[in-house]
């Protein structure tokens, strides 16, 4: 479930990532289909985090137990804080906020779901 | 809400246009090391407590530079930055020197190799970013 759930998620970041970049390619603003991603993103991140917590005790060696731990708790912040952010600024830069955070998520939920799959 | 003109609100003018990467990616940091050395200082905070500490830190001056440049706090910005700069140095030396405090990556030792070198790279960019947008003097 957790590398199942994790890789979709990190599916979701890249697709999320690649609107962002192709609506600042075009200078165009935030739109519904990037809310909606990132949505929709957001509850797999936080029924993600649930599930780590649940579960992080499995992994053997604790540091790499925290690490998972860490970045399953830090990633639901992520993309509110990025749409906040896009939402605020007015100009082409507001879509590259969303790909520098697409490109986070995507990172730290393909680690997860490595750390999972190695220790677990 | 009207859109101010940038030369009203010429303090605010760090958190715009790239400056809002800029915030982004101190944001990026900050959670990141935040997460890693709070399960650090809570899970096996002996093993190297000075490294963790740094960690935190770190992580408490990511967040006040990603506040000041948001809102525009350009003194503050500036010390944080400078800050940066100097820790991921002085750090990335002293990880190399004295190898044996830093047993685990932190977000400054080895120069921030372990986030893609971003920890020397940001301060950098932050510093030369708060120069760009300085105002120039009116003629």
């Amino acid at each position: 479930m957790i590398p199942v759930l994790a890789y979709a998620v990190t599916a979701l970041a890249v697709l999320w990532c690649g609107l962002c970049a192709w609506l600042g390619w075009r200078d165009r603003l935030i739109n519904d289909g990037v809310l909606l991603v990132a949505a929709v993103l957001e509850i797999g991140l936080v029924v993600l985090a649930v599930l780590a917590v649940a579960r992080f005790r499995q992994i053997d060696p604790a540091a790499e137990g925290a690490t998972f731990l860490a970045y399953a708790l830090s990633l639901p912040a992520v993309p509110p804080f990025a749409t906040l952010l896009a939402i605020r600024e007015k100009s082409r830069w507001s879509m590259i906020v969303g790909v520098v955070a697409g490109f986070t998520v995507a990172v730290m939920a393909a680690r997860i779901a490595q750390i999972w799959s190695l220790y677990a | 809400m009207p859109d101010t003109p940038a030369s009203a609100t010429p303090s605010n003018s760090t958190g715009r246009g790239p400056g809002t990467v800029i915030v982004a990616l101190y944001a990026v940091l900050a959670l990141a090391a935040t997460g890693r050395s709070v399960l650090q200082i809570t899970e096996y905070f002996s093993r190297a407590p000075l490294a963790y500490v740094l960690s935190a830190v770190a992580a408490a001056i990511y967040l006040v530079a990603a506040f000041a440049l948001a809102t525009g706090r350009r003194t503050l910005a500036t010390a944080a930055c400078t800050v940066e700069l100097v820790g991921v140095l002085a750090v990335g030396l002293a990880s190399y020197a004295a190898a044996e405090h830093f047993p685990d990556k932190t977000v400054w030792s080895h120069f921030g190799s372990g986030y893609g070198y971003v920890p020397l790279v940001l301060p950098v960019i932050g510093l030369w970013w708060l120069r760009r947008t300085t105002t120039p003097p009116r003629t």
